[in-house]
C-alpha cells in the first residue's frame, strides 16, 4: 500500500476543490435545465397536469411542420447573409486599419462603440431611424431622389434588413479580429511577395486570404453562434413579422413556450436549434484544421 | 512615390466613410434625445436646436424608470460579482491543473440558445416561489458571467509563474492563502477586464428578465420594450431611454478597449 510517510508540502497539494462551486452552479443552473427541456421535448406537456412521455412525437410534429420550415428557411437567410456579409466586409475593414495602423485612440473607440451597444438599443434607433414615414433614413432616399422603402415592414426584405442592422453592429469586431490577426504574422512571406513582383489582388488571394484562415474561422464560430440565436432585434422591432416574414426559429420557439405555453413542442425547436449551432461549430473545428498553416 | 500617396488617400477616404457609418445612427440617437418634443421627428432634421431635458424628465417623472435603472444595476453588479466569485478559484484551479473539460462544458453555456434554458427555470423557480426576485435575475444572468470570467481569466493563470504558488506553498500557505495572497493580485488586470466585460455582457442582456423579472424588478432594457410594446410614439423619451441604456456598456469599454476583442474572442481559439 503506497503510504507517503511524510507528504512534501507543495507538489501533492491540490487546488481542485477551488472548482467545486463552479461546477455546483453550471450543475444546478445548465446540465439539469439543459437535461429538463430535453424530457420536456419528449414530453406532452398540458397545464396544469403532469408531462406525460411521448417519445420522439413533438419532433415528427416538428418535421411535418410548415412553420417550423419556415422558421427554418428565415434562420438560415439571416445568418448566411449576415455571416458573409460580416467576413467579406469586416476582411476588408481589418486589412483597411491595418494598413493605415489608425486602430488607436478615436477610431478604435468608434469601432468598438457598435458591438458593446445593448442589442435592444441597435433595434430603438432602427425603429426610430428607418420608420417608413417619419425616419430620417426615407428622407435621405428621398433627397437622392430614390423611391422610400418599407424597412422592417416590409414582408420581402425584413430579414435582409436585420441582418443589415447585425451587420453595421458586429463587422467592426471581425475587423478587430482580421487587424490583430493581420498584424500578427511573420512579415517576410510579404516582402517575398513583393520582391516577387507580385501584384496588389494576386498577393491578397494567394498570400494574406490563406495565412487570414485560421483568423476567419474564428470570428466565423463567434459570429455563427450569435447569429443562429439571434433573437432580441427581431423580437424588439418586428416580433417575428409582418405576418411571419421574421419568425426565426428563436422566435418561434419563444413564442410557442411563452405566448402559447405549448412547453414540449417550443423545448423540441430549442433542442433543434441547438443542435443546428453545434453542428456549425464543429464543421468549423474540421475548418480550422483544414486552413491550418 | 505618387502612387503610395494616392492609395494612402484613398485608404483615408474609406475610413473616413466607414467612421461616418458607426458613427451617424449614434450621434442621431443622442442628438435626438436632447431634442425638444416636437422637433425629434421633424423633417427636413433640424441639427440647431436648444438642447433641452424634457425628455428625460418625462422619462424618469411619468415612468419608473429610475427603479428600472437601479434593476439594472442590482443584476449586473450582483451577477458579475457572483460569476467573479464562482469563476475566479475554478479558473485557478483548471490552469493549475491544466484541467480542460470544465472550460469546454462552459462553453456549451455560452452556445445554446438562452430559451433553452429558460423553460426550466421557469418551472424550478416558479416551484421555488422566486420568479420575479432580484436573486432569480443575479442567478441566470450568471450563467452569462460566470462562462465570462473562466475564459477571460485562464490565459492570465495560465500565464502566472508556477514558483510563485510553490514557494508559497514550501512558506506552509494553506489553499486558500495561497488564492487571496499570491495568485489573485498577479492577475489582477484579467479580473478588472473580466468584470466589465461581465458587468456590460450582463446589463445588455434582454432575454432573461423579460421573462423572469417582475413589476418591481423589471430592468431598464426590458422597460424599454414594454414602452415600445405601448404603441408610445413618443421618440423623445424612447431616445432618452436608449440614452439611459447605452451610456454604462460605452463608459465601461471606454476602460479596457485594447483588451477588448481578446475578452470577447476568448474561448473560440482553443474551442
Amino acid at each position: 500500500m503506497p503510504l507517503p510517510a511524510r507528504r512534501r508540502r507543495g507538489t501533492v497539494a491540490s487546488y481542485r476543490l477551488f472548482a467545486a462551486p463552479a461546477l455546483l452552479f453550471a450543475a444546478a443552473m445548465i446540465v439539469f435545465p439543459f437535461g429538463y427541456a430535453v424530457w420536456l421535448s419528449l414530453s406532452e406537456v398540458a397545464l396544469g397536469a403532469a408531462p406525460r412521455f411521448v417519445g420522439v412525437a413533438n419532433f415528427t410534429r416538428l418535421f411535418g411542420d410548415e412553420e417550423f420550415w419556415n422558421g427554418f428557411t428565415l434562420t438560415l437567410e439571416l445568418y448566411l447573409v449576415a455571416l458573409v456579409l460580416q467576413l467579406v466586409i469586416g476582411t476588408w475593414l481589418g486589412l483597411l486599419l491595418a494598413r493605415s495602423r489608425r486602430a488607436r485612440g478615436l477610431v478604435r473607440t468608434v469601432m468598438v462603440s457598435p458591438f458593446m451597444l445593448p442589442p435592444v438599443v441597435v433595434g430603438m434607433m432602427a425603429i426610430v431611424i428607418l420608420d417608413p414615414s417619419f425616419g430620417v433614413a426615407n428622407w435621405l432616399l428621398a433627397e437622392a431622389g430614390l423611391p422610400p422603402r418599407l424597412w422592417l415592414a416590409d414582408t420581402e426584405t425584413v430579414i435582409l434588413t436585420i441582418a443589415a442592422l447585425d451587420t453595421w453592429q458586429w463587422t467592426p469586431f471581425v475587423a478587430l479580429i482580421v487587424m490583430g490577426g493581420y498584424l500578427s504574422l511573420p512579415r517576410d512571406v510579404f516582402e517575398a511577395a513583393e520582391i516577387d513582383g507580385a501584384g496588389g489582388w494576386w498577393r491578397f488571394r494567394h498570400v494574406t486570404l490563406p495565412l487570414l484562415g485560421p483568423t476567419l474561422v474564428t470570428a466565423a464560430v463567434l459570429r455563427s453562434v450569435d447569429l443562429l440565436r439571434f433573437f432580441d432585434i427581431i423580437y424588439l422591432t418586428t416580433q417575428g413579422g409582418p405576418g411571419r416574414a421574421s419568425t426565426t426559429l428563436n422566435i418561434l420557439a419563444y413564442r410557442r413556450g411563452f405566448e402559447f405555453f405549448e412547453l414540449g413542442y417550443a423545448s423540441a425547436i430549442m433542442v433543434t436549434l441547438s443542435a443546428m449551432v453545434l453542428g456549425s461549430v464543429l464543421a468549423f473545428a474540421r475548418l480550422r484544421r483544414a486552413v491550418a498553416w | 512615390m505618387v502612387t503610395r500617396r494616392l492609395a494612402r488617400a484613398a485608404d483615408s477616404i474609406q475610413l473616413v466613410l466607414v467612421l461616418a457609418v458607426l458613427v451617424l445612427p449614434v450621434a442621431w440617437t443622442f442628438l435626438s434625445a436632447f431634442k425638444p418634443r416636437t422637433e425629434v421627428a421633424a423633417l427636413p432634421p433640424r441639427l440647431l436646436f436648444t438642447p433641452t431635458l424634457e425628455n428625460f424628465a418625462e422619462l424618469f417623472g411619468r415612468n419608473d424608470f429610475l427603479l428600472n435603472t437601479w434593476n439594472s444595476l442590482v443584476v449586473a453588479g450582483g451577477s458579475t460579482l457572483l460569476g467573479l466569485a464562482l469563476g475566479a478559484p475554478a479558473a485557478f484551479a483548471m490552469a493549475w491543473h491544466r484541467l480542460s473539460w470544465p472550460a469546454t462544458a462552459t462553453l456549451f453555456a455560452r452556445m445554446a440558445p438562452g430559451a433553452l434554458f429558460l423553460l426550466p427555470w421557469l418551472v424550478m423557480f416558479s416551484a421555488l416561489g422566486l420568479v420575479g426576485s432580484h436573486l432569480v435575475l443575479i442567478l441566470t444572468h450568471a450563467v452569462i458571467t460566470l462562462p465570462v470570467v473562466i475564459w477571460v481569466l485562464l490565459p492570465y493563470f495560465d500565464a502566472m509563474p508556477r514558483e510563485l504558488v510553490e514557494s508559497a506553498q514550501i512558506d506552509g500557505a494553506r489553499g486558500d492563502q495561497v488564492f487571496w495572497k499570491v495568485a489573485l493580485p498577479v492577475v489582477m488586470p484579467g479580473v478588472i477586464v473580466a468584470a466589465i466585460l461581465s458587468f456590460v455582457f450582463s446589463w445588455n442582456y434582454f432575454l432573461f428578465a423579460l421573462v423572469l423579472s417582475g413589476i418591481e424588478t423589471k430592468t431598464a432594457i426590458v422597460a424599454s420594450f414594454n414602452f415600445i410594446g405601448e404603441g408610445v410614439t413618443n421618440w423623445g423619451a424612447l431616445m432618452a431611454a436608449a440614452v439611459v441604456i447605452a451610456a454604462p456598456p460605452l463608459i465601461l469599454t471606454l476602460l479596457i478597449q485594447r483588451r477588448l476583442v481578446g475578452g470577447l474572442a476568448a474561448g473560440a481559439v482553443k474551442g
